[in-house]
C-alpha cells in the first residue's frame, strides 16, 4: 500500500473514532487538509521543489500515526530567560500556565476552538494554502490538537514566550499544529527551543501559523537541536497585515534531515518582514532551508539573511524565492545567503529566486558559497594566532553574524556557546 | 637575528622566479630600509619572510635568532617575534579587535612561558599601545579594519606591533595611501618601538617614509637582488636621480 494511502487511512480511523465520540468540530478543518493532501501526494524527488532533499523517503512503513512509542525527554536550555516558559509534549502543551499577563491567551488549539469557532477558523490557514504544501496539509490533517497563542489589541508582552519542545515521542510521526495571533497593534517575543532529544528518532511534521494584524509585530526565534537520527519539516506559514513586523531566526544545529519550509504573504502595504536563518550540517545531516516571500502589495520590505556551515559528508540547501506581484510597486527585498563549505565531501545546493512583475521596485540578491578566507586565514596566523584557533574565530565570526540579529541576549549567549562547542570540532 | 642568504623564491602557482639571490644580514637594534622599483621583489620579500604560502623557496636560508625561519609556519614565526605590518591589511567582519588582539596577545605570551594576560591588564595595554598611534580605544568592541580607512587600517597594523612585542619588524610599504599627518603618527608610532631588542626591515618604494623613520641602514632591491647598500644618505640619492641611474650604475636592468 502506498504510504500517503496508509497515513490517509490512519487519519479517517481517527477522526471516525472521533466522530462516534461525539466530535468536536475540529474534525472538519482536518478532513478539508486530508483531502488537500490525497490530492497532491508526498513529493517525490522529481518534484523541483524536493529535488536535493529526498524527506518523503523518510517515511517508512514503521511511522505510523498510532504511536505507542514512549517519550524522550530532551535537553532543557534558556532556562534562564526572564519569561513565559512552556514545555510541550510531542508539540501539544503540557499545562497552561496559571498566570498570563492579560491580553495574552495560551490554550489548547481545540479547546480555543470549541470556545470561539469563528475566532479560530477566522485566523487558521490565512498564509497556508493547504493545495501548495504536502507537509502542512498532512501536519493540518493529523493534529490531533495544537497551541493558540493570542495576544490581544494593542498589547505589549513584555516577557517573552518561550516553547520548550521537551518531551517527543522515541519513532513515529508527530504532527502539531501552532497559532499565533497578533491582534491590531499588539507585540510579542516567541523562542521555540527543540533540545537534544537523545535516541528518538521521531519524524517530527509541524504546522505553525503566525498573523500579524495591522501595526501589530511577533518577532520569533527557533533552535533546533534534536539528535542525527531526528527528521523535521518545519511548515511555518505568516501572513501581515498593513504596517506589522515579523522577523524570524530559524537556527538549524541538529536533526538527520531537516526542512525549514518558511512563507510570509505581507498582505498589507508598510509591512516590515525579517527572515534570517543560520544552519550548521555535519556528520551525515541533510539541512534545508525553503523560503518564500509572497510581496502581495506594495510600499513593503523584507531583508533575508540565511548562513551555513557544511562539513563531513553532510548536506546544505537554500532555495529563497521571492515574488514580486504586479502592482506591487516601491518593494525593497534583500536577500543573501552565504554558506561555508569545510570538507570535500560536503555539499551544498544554493539558488535565489527571483520573480518580478512590478517595475519600481529594489531588489538585489546574493549568493556565495566557498571555503575559509585564506587572506583572513593568514592574517590571524601572522598575529601568531595557531591555525586551528584562527579557523574556529572565523567560522564563529561568520555564523554569529545570524546570532547576533536575535534581540534576546541570554538566546544569543546560549548559542555563542553552542557555537563555540560545536565548531570547535571541525576547526582542526 | 636575521640573516638571509642567498634567497631564490617563485610564485607557487606559476613558478616565476622573483626572488634571485637575495642576501640580506640585519643585527637587533637596526633599522633597515629596502627601497626599490615596482615589480623588484619587495612585498614577495616581505611575504616570504612571513611565510605566505604563494611563494615556493627554491634555494638559499633564513636564519632567525639561530633558527631556520623557513621551517616554521606562519603562526610560529609570528611567536617566535616576527611581525609583518600588511600593505594590505585585512578585513575580518565580525571578529571584534579585542578578541583578536586577546588570543594574538596570549598565543605570544603562552609561547614564551608567560601566563595569559588578565582582562584589566589587557584592557590597560590596549588603551596604552593605542594611543602610541592616536587609535580611538573604542575600537576595541569594532570588527578587525572593517570600515577602517585607509589610514586607520595602516595605524592599526602598528598598534598591533606595539601589541605584540616582537623581535624583528617587517614593514610593507606602511606609507602607501597615507597622507603626511598619517604618516607622521605612523612613524612617531615606530620610533617609539624602537629599542637595542628590536630591528626593523622597512620596505618602501619612496623616500618619504624614511625621512621620518630614519635607517641606519638603505639597501637597493632590483630584480630580486639586492645591487646597493649604503647608509641613509643613499635614500636622497635615490630620491635624487631615480632608480635609472642604479641601472647604469650597477649595468641592472630596472
Amino acid at each position: 500500500m502506498q504510504i500517503e494511502q496508509k497515513l490517509l487511512n490512519e487519519i479517517n480511523a481517527r477522526l471516525e473514532r472521533q466522530d462516534a465520540n461525539g466530535g468536536n468540530g475540529w474534525a472538519s478543518t482536518r478532513r478539508l487538509a486530508a483531502g488537500a493532501f490525497k490530492d497532491m501526494g508526498l513529493p517525490t524527488r522529481r518534484s523541483e521543489a524536493y529535488k536535493y532533499t529526498p524527506v518523503a523517503k523518510r517515511f517508512t512503513d514503521n511511522l505510523s500515526l498510532e504511536n505507542e512509542a514512549g517519550t524522550v525527554q530532551a535537553t532543557r536550555a534558556l532556562e534562564q530567560l526572564d519569561g513565559i516558559h512552556l514545555s510541550t509534549t510531542n508539540g501539544l502543551l503540557d499545562s497552561v500556565p496559571a498566570h498570563l499577563p492579560s491580553g495574552l491567551t495560551i490554550s489548547s488549539l481545540v479547546d480555543a476552538y470549541q470556545g470561539n469557532r469563528v475566532f479560530v477558523n477566522d485566523h487558521l490557514s490565512r498564509a497556508f494554502v493547504a493545495e501548495r504544501d504536502a507537509f502542512s496539509s498532512l501536519a493540518a490533517a493529523a493534529a490531533e490538537d495544537g497551541i493558540l497563542i493570542h495576544v490581544a489589541a494593542n498589547t505589549a508582552v513584555d516577557q517573552t514566550i518561550v516553547i520548550h519542545h521537551d518531551n517527543v515521542s522515541s519513532s513515529g510521526l508527530v504532527q502539531p499544529r501552532l497559532l499565533v495571533v497578533a491582534d491590531k497593534g499588539a507585540s510579542v517575543q516567541i523562542i521555540e527551543h527543540f533540545g537534544h532529544a537523545g535516541a528518538s528518532s521521531a519524524f517530527e511534521n509541524r504546522i505553525a501559523e503566525m498573523m500579524v494584524a495591522d501595526g501589530g509585530s511577533i518577532d520569533h526565534v527557533l533552535i533546533f537541536e534534536r539528535s542525527e537520527e531526528a527528521t523535521f519539516v518545519n511548515g511555518l506559514h505568516v501572513y501581515q497585515e498593513g504596517s506589522s513586523h515579523y522577523a524570524t531566526n530559524t537556527i538549524t544545529l541538529g536533526g538527520g534531515m531537516v526542512r525549514n519550509n518558511l512563507h510570509f504573504l505581507p498582505d498589507g502595504e508598510e509591512c516590515e518582514t525579517h527572515l534570517n536563518g543560520l544552519y550548521i550540517a555535519r556528520g551525515s545531516q541533510h539541512i534545508d532551508n525553503h523560503t518564500f516571500v509572497d510581496h502581495a502589495k506594495p510600499n513593503c520590505e523584507s531583508n533575508e539573511l540565511f548562513k551555513g556551515i557544511v562539513a563531513d559528508t553532510a548536506t546544505g540547501v537554500f532555495n529563497g524565492k521571492i515574488l514580486v506581484r504586479q502592482d506591487s510597486q516601491k518593494i525593497n527585498a534583500y536577500q543573501s545567503s552565504k554558506s561555508i563549505l569545510l570538507d570535500r565531501s560536503a555539499s551544498i545546493y544554493a539558488k535565489p529566486e527571483l520573480e518580478i512583475y512590478a517595475d519600481d521596485v529594489r531588489c538585489s540578491h546574493g549568493a556565495t558559497t566557498g571555503e575559509l578566507d585564506e587572506d583572513a586565514l593568514f592574517y590571524l596566523r601572522a598575529r601568531g594566532i595557531p591555525a586551528e584557533k584562527a579557523r574556529l574565530l572565523l567560522l564563529e565570526a561568520f555564523a554569529r553574524d545570524v546570532v547576533d540579529l536575535i534581540k534576546e541576549g541570554s538566546v544569543r549567549d546560549y548559542l555563542y556557546a553552542r557555537l563555540h562547542a560545536i565548531l570547535e570540532a571541525h576547526a582542526s | 637575528m636575521l640573516t638571509i642568504k642567498n634567497l631564490h623564491a617563485s610564485i607557487e602557482e606559476d613558478g616565476t622566479e622573483i626572488l634571485k639571490g637575495l642576501d640580506l644580514t640585519v643585527n637587533a637594534g637596526e633599522v633597515h630600509a629596502i627601497m626599490g622599483p615596482n615589480g623588484s621583489g619587495k612585498s614577495t620579500l616581505a611575504s616570504v619572510l612571513a611565510g605566505r604560502e604563494d611563494y615556493e623557496v627554491t634555494e638559499g636560508s633564513i636564519d632567525f635568532d639561530g633558527e631556520d625561519l623557513l621551517e616554521m609556519e606562519t603562526d610560529e614565526r609570528a611567536r617566535e617575534g616576527l611581525f609583518l605590518a600588511f600593505q594590505y591589511p585585512v578585513e575580518l567582519p565580525g571578529v571584534s579587535m579585542s578578541n583578536f588582539l586577546k588570543q594574538a596577545v596570549n598565543s605570544v605570551r603562552e609561547h614564551r612561558g608567560e601566563e595569559p594576560l588578565s582582562a584589566g591588564d589587557f584592557l590597560k595595554l590596549m588603551k596604552e599601545k593605542a594611543a602610541l598611534v592616536h587609535l580611538d580605544p573604542s575600537l576595541k568592541t569594532r570588527s578587525v579594519n572593517e570600515g577602517f580607512s585607509g589610514g586607520e587600517k595602516k595605524r592599526n597594523e602598528i598598534f598591533q606591533l606595539a601589541m605584540l612585542d616582537p623581535k624583528l619588524a617587517i614593514l610593507d610599504e606602511t606609507d602607501s595611501g597615507l597622507d603626511i599627518d598619517a604618516l607622521r603618527i605612523v612613524a612617531d608610532g615606530v620610533n617609539d618601538l624602537r629599542g637595542e631588542d628590536r630591528a626593523f626591515v622597512v620596505i618602501t618604494h619612496y623616500q618619504r617614509l624614511l625621512d621620518y623613520i630614519v635607517p641606519d641602514f638603505v639597501h637597493v632591491l632590483v630584480d630580486g637582488k639586492i645591487v646597493m647598500s649604503g647608509g641613509k644618505e643613499l635614500a636622497l640619492e635615490l630620491e635624487e636621480k631615480g632608480y635609472d641611474w642604479i641601472k647604469a650604475d650597477t649595468g641592472q636592468a630596472v
